[in-house]
Formats: structure tokens, C-alpha cells, sequence
């Protein structure tokens, strides 16, 4: 199974890069503070936003396999056998449709930014289509996942987000 | 198209993809999307990636991560497990004795935790066996713990105040100043019940026999101390007008990597699991908030939430009125939906007709956030309900029964910061005029 290995390999890969950059807003404002200390200007609000939205979007995926995004299972847990099935085929297939859009049009963005070299507007100036790449390789990541996730149900296979789900106690999501 | 019908099929389109499962971020961005292609002449895909984008690097949400993390590294330390015996000899004297310990120790746990259902789940796992051992009344003991499981979302370092901030365009610091006074007021009002219940009928709570020295108290509580000293100064550094929010967050996690360093819990492997429970959550809301920005800005060119502030002015309703029918639809809400989203969905149509009725935004999330606390302990799907209720073992029904005084409780609460709207203003007004 080695396609099974490299995708959840690109899930894992892609929550750990996630952290990285959650780390490094902290790194980016204990400088501001350590900056500041010193008399030295250092202004982290752009690379920190910047950082925010980089960990935002290369975690969906590991939050989606993880059962971290929220939904309401009021209804969706009193269909079971096939009926529950399709729900979560509806669920995860129209998620999929919805992501696969958003990817193309955040990878447009980077197109336009990159074609017309926008360039952030405070001290950093940094190309604009860097930090915006995350938003399209996120949502780009989120998307594969979901298609994953639909041919695995459709399999027959139990969900990754109700096996992998931590939440505080059984009987939660089921 | 009349922007009432729009409005409706917008509702119900939102419900039926809310109902059938579709996760709650994905759900916004959907019904977004329709708004803006169906309802409005503005080209869908550029405004959603140029929205989303918008969304997702904003300054005031950068907190949100890093008190997330906070906590989650506290969550990890011997904290939880300490909170019992460090406050139960501070607390014992009081009439109602240890019951108080589920209110302040909540209180506590609140801050660290920011979700009510950890907090509930954290404190009831220490509390409830040993309140059973001493003879305390099991309904109190539920209770105070529904209770005061949900002043998660008021106590600052709160989640639920940067994602109002975010949302309504507040200023974090002032909205974390705002929620200081009534946070402290509902612990004070919990408290109060208790102690006239058990004066009332001493046979809810019997005495402690035990008496500790002074330093014997302090050594039971060393780890309480440096962790309610860290929120302080994290709260403090914010009213101090030294640090911005995400500074104050920074400093929060330093601390909490000392304290667990300290206490000897701080290990690569606790590192790495509250770094990615800290993905997880943040990355969560965040999302929910970038799909709620996108939402915001279809509905506004769809003219929806000016039609709907404009109803509430033809209908002729009093800002107290508006806060009625609120409060109900919020606990409505309640029974199926969680605090964030709850917020989330409702911010692009009440925001509008908040302010317009002249409410101030700043108190009306406090009176937000009060109003989605409650709900988590609605009867009989509230979230807190069905945590106590896999932990006590007792069925819902009495579950709902031991919670329902709080449920009421809170209600005062919010009636009087309603009365008394200087408890949540003033200390801003105070802040602001002092820098």
C-alpha cells in the first residue's frame, strides 16, 4: 500500500509544517519583544499574520483525519447501515466539490499575484504569492484528503475522522 | 429578488447543510457562495480566495493559536490532578465547603482550558468521586460543576472573546478587560447559591474535620499558585497597556513551557501532543472564521442584514426587546449547536441590528458570550449535560434537574450587567482614558 503510505505521509507532513509555523509566531513576536527591549524597531504583525495563515491552512487536512473540524451529528448519528453511509458519502463528496473549487480559485490568486508582483504592503514587502501559496497547497491537501476519504467510504472502510476522533468521550460522535 | 425571500432561502439552504452533516466551516463558505452567485453581480471565485485570504492573516487572530497552546501545555502538567487537594484547604471553611472547590477550581480551569466541556470534564474527574466519599449533596455537586464548567468562555484568556473581537471588529484587549468583572461576578453569584443552600440545609455539606496550617495550605497548592499568577500577569500585561494580546499570549506560553519544565511534566512527547492539539483547535476555528468572514461579505452584497436591521426599526422593537428575542433564539441554538459557531452564524445578520438599536458592541459580546454559556447547559441537549452525564453515570434527566439553578443563576447574571452595563464598560472606559 504504498499510495496509502505516501498520502498519510502528506497529511502527517503537511500538520507538522502546520506547527512549525505556529511555533514561529511566537518565534516572530518574541523578537518584537526582544526588539523592542533594545530600541530596535522590529514590526512582526505582517510575518506573524503570515505565519497564522501558513499553520491555518497546511493543518486542515490533519485536523479533517483527526476529527478536529466541528459539525452537527444531531441527525447525521441516527442514520446508520447503508442510509448512514451515503450520508457521509453526501457529506464528504460535497465537501470535496466545495474545497476543489476553493483550491482552484486561492491557486488563481497565486497566479495573479505572481504574474503582477504584488508585494505585501508593510516594512516587509515580501511578494504577495509566497504566503499565498499556503492558502492553495492547504486547500489543495484538504481537498485530496476528502477525495481519499469518499473512496475509502465508498470502500466499505470506517471514516479516518471517527477513528482517529479524540474526542473526550465515546458516544460523542457516533 | 426581495431580500426577505433571499434571506430565507439562504436559512434554509444553511440548515439543510448543517443538518445533513457538512462540516460547520465548509457549510459558511457554501451558503456564501450561493449569496454571492445567485443574489448578488460580483464575481464568486476571486471574492472567495481574496476574502478568505483577507480573513486568514488578520493580526487580531494571531492570538488565538498561541493561547490555545497555552493552554493545552497547562492541560498537561500534574495541574489538573493538583487543582483538588490545592484548593479544598482554602476553600473548606466556607459554608458549602469543598462544593466551592468545582466553582473556583472551573474558574481556574477555565482560563487554562478554554472549553467548558474540558473544563467540566477536567475538574468533575477529581471532584466528583471525592465529594461522594465526604457526603456532599450529589445534585450540588453536579450542578456547580454544569454550572461553572462554561465560565470557560467568559474568563479571560478566552477563546470565545478573540473570536467575538475578530468577528465584530472589537479591539481584543478591551473585549478580554470587558470580561473580567462579570466572569468574577457569575463565580461570585455560583458561590453565594451554594453558601445560602448550605446554610439553608447543613445536611448538603457536612464540615471538615481537617484544619491545615498556613504553610501547610500554601504547600498543597504550589502548583495552583504559579499557574493563577501566570494568568494574571498575561490579563495584567494586556490592562497595563504593556503588551498587545498576541504579546501577552507569547509571554503565556513561555510561562506555561517554564511551569511544566518545573514541575517535571514537561517532556518532548507532552511537547509535541500540546503543539498538535494547539493545530488542531486553532486551526478549527480559525477556518470556521475565514469561512464566516466570506459569509459576512456575501450577505453584505446581497443587502440581507440592512433589510433585517431595517425590520427591527419598522417593528419598532426596544434594544431590551432585541436582547429577549436573542437571548431566546441564542439558547435555541444552543441545543444543537456549539458556542463558536453559534457566534459565527448569527454575527453577519445580528451584528447590523445590534448596532443599529445603539447597542454598545463591546457589551453585547460579553452579553454573547454569557447567552452561549447558558445554552451549553440548556436542557436537554446541552453540551456540558451530556459530559456530566457520561461521568456521573446518572441519566440526563437528573443531570438536567441538578443544572437547571445555574441555568437560572446565569440569567440573573445577565439581567443584571443588563441593569448595570458600567460592570462591563467601565473598566474599558478606565483603560482607554488612562493611556
Amino acid at each position: 500500500m504504498a499510495v496509502r503510505r505516501l498520502l498519510d505521509g502528506l497529511y502527517l507532513g503537511s500538520g507538522y509544517l502546520s506547527a512549525l509555523f505556529l511555533v514561529a509566531i511566537a518565534l516572530t513576536i518574541v523578537a518584537q519583544i526582544v526588539g523592542r527591549f533594545f530600541g530596535v524597531a522590529v514590526d512582526s504583525t505582517e510575518s506573524a499574520g503570515f505565519c497564522l495563515a501558513a499553520s491555518t491552512f497546511l493543518g486542515l487536512a490533519y485536523t479533517f483525519r483527526h476529527d478536529g473540524h466541528i459539525r452537527v451529528t444531531l441527525l447525521v448519528r441516527l442514520a446508520s447501515g447503508p442510509l448512514g453511509k451515503l450520508t457521509e458519502l453526501w457529506a464528504v463528496g460535497f465537501c470535496a466539490a466545495g474545497m476543489a473549487y476553493m483550491a482552484y480559485w486561492a491557486g488563481d490568486q497565486v497566479y495573479f499575484s505572481f504574474t503582477f508582483g504584488e508585494k505585501s504592503k508593510g516594512l516587509l514587502a515580501i511578494p504577495l504569492w509566497i504566503p499565498q501559496s499556503a492558502m492553495a497547497l492547504g486547500t489543495g491537501i484538504l481537498t485530496i484528503a476528502l477525495v481519499d476519504e469518499f473512496i475509502s467510504i465508498l470502500l466499505g472502510r470506517t471514516p479516518s475522522y471517527v477513528e482517529n476522533s479524540t474526542a473526550l468521550f465515546q458516544g460523542e460522535n457516533d | 429578488m426581495d431580500a426577505g425571500v433571499i434571506s430565507i432561502i439562504l436559512f434554509v439552504l444553511m440548515l439543510g447543510l448543517l443538518a445533513s452533516g457538512i462540516w460547520v466551516a465548509p457549510a459558511l463558505l457554501a451558503v456564501g457562495f450561493v449569496a454571492i452567485q445567485f443574489f448578488s453581480t460580483v464575481p464568486a471565485g476571486i471574492t472567495l480566495a481574496g476574502t478568505v485570504w483577507d480573513a486568514s492573516w488578520n493580526w487580531a487572530l494571531t492570538a488565538l493559536p498561541l493561547f490555545v497552546w497555552m493552554g493545552e501545555i497547562l492541560f498537561r502538567t500534574r495541574l489538573s490532578s493538583d487543582m483538588f487537594n490545592g484548593l479544598s484547604p482554602w476553600l473548606a471553611r466556607l459554608p458549602g465547603g469543598l462544593l466551592h472547590v468545582n466553582i473556583v477550581g472551573c474558574g481556574v480551569m477555565a482560563a487554562v482550558a478554554g472549553s467548558s466541556a474540558v473544563t467540566c470534564a477536567t475538574v468533575g474527574r477529581m471532584s466528583i468521586p471525592e465529594l461522594k466519599k465526604r457526603g456532599y449533596d450529589e445534585r450540588l455537586s453536579i450542578g456547580t460543576l454544569a454550572g461553572s464548567g462554561t465560565l470557560g468562555l467568559l474568563i479571560p484568556p478566552s477563546i470565545m472573546l478573540i473570536v467575538y473581537g475578530v468577528i465584530a471588529q472589537q479591539s481584543i484587549s478591551r473585549m478580554f478587560i470587558a470580561g473580567v468583572i462579570p466572569g468574577i461576578m457569575i463565580i461570585g453569584i455560583f458561590m453565594a447559591y451554594v453558601a445560602i443552600r448550605a446554610l439553608l440545609n447543613p445536611e448538603l455539606a457536612p464540615p471538615e474535620p481537617e484544619r491545615l496550617s498556613f504553610w501547610q495550605k500554601v504547600k498543597a497548592s504550589r502548583l495552583l499558585f504559579p499557574v493563577v499568577l501566570l494568568i494574571f500577569c498575561v490579563i495584567g500585561s494586556i490592562y497595563g497597556g504593556f503588551a498587545t494580546p498576541t504579546e501577552a499570549a507569547t509571554i503565556g506560553v513561555l510561562g506555561a513551557l517554564a511551569l511544566a519544565w518545573w514541575s517535571k511534566s514537561l517532556t518532548w512527547a507532552s511537547f509535541m501532543e500540546s503543539l498538535m492539539g494547539a493545530v488542531r483547535t486553532s486551526c478549527m476555528i480559525a477556518f470556521i472564521l475565514a469561512g464566516a468572514a466570506f459569509l459576512s461579505i456575501a450577505m453584505g452584497f446581497t443587502g440581507v442584514p440592512r433589510v433585517l436591521a431595517g425590520y427591527v426599526d419598522a417593528w419598532n422593537l426596544s434594544p431590551a426587546m432585541l436582547l429577549v428575542l436573542l437571548t431566546l433564539l441564542y439558547i435555541f441554538l444552543g441545543c444543537f449547536l456549539d458556542g463558536v459557531s453559534m457566534m459565527v452564524l448569527t454575527a453577519a445578520v445580528v451584528l447590523p441590528m445590534v448596532e443599529n438599536a445603539g447597542i454598545d458592541l463591546i457589551w453585547f459580546g460579553i452579553f454573547t458570550v454569557i447567552v452561549v454559556e447558558m445554552a451549553q447547559i440548556t436542557p436537554p441537549v446541552g453540551f456540558n449535560l451530556f459530559v456530566l452525564q457520561g461521568m456521573t453515570g446518572r441519566d440526563i434527566l437528573q443531570v438536567t434537574k441538578a443544572s437547571v439553578p445555574f441555568f437560572f443563576l446565569m440569567l440573573l447574571g445577565i439581567l443584571i450587567i443588563g441593569i448595570f452595563p458600567e460592570l462591563v464598560t467601565w473598566p474599558v472606559e478606565y483603560m482607554v482614558r488612562k493611556s
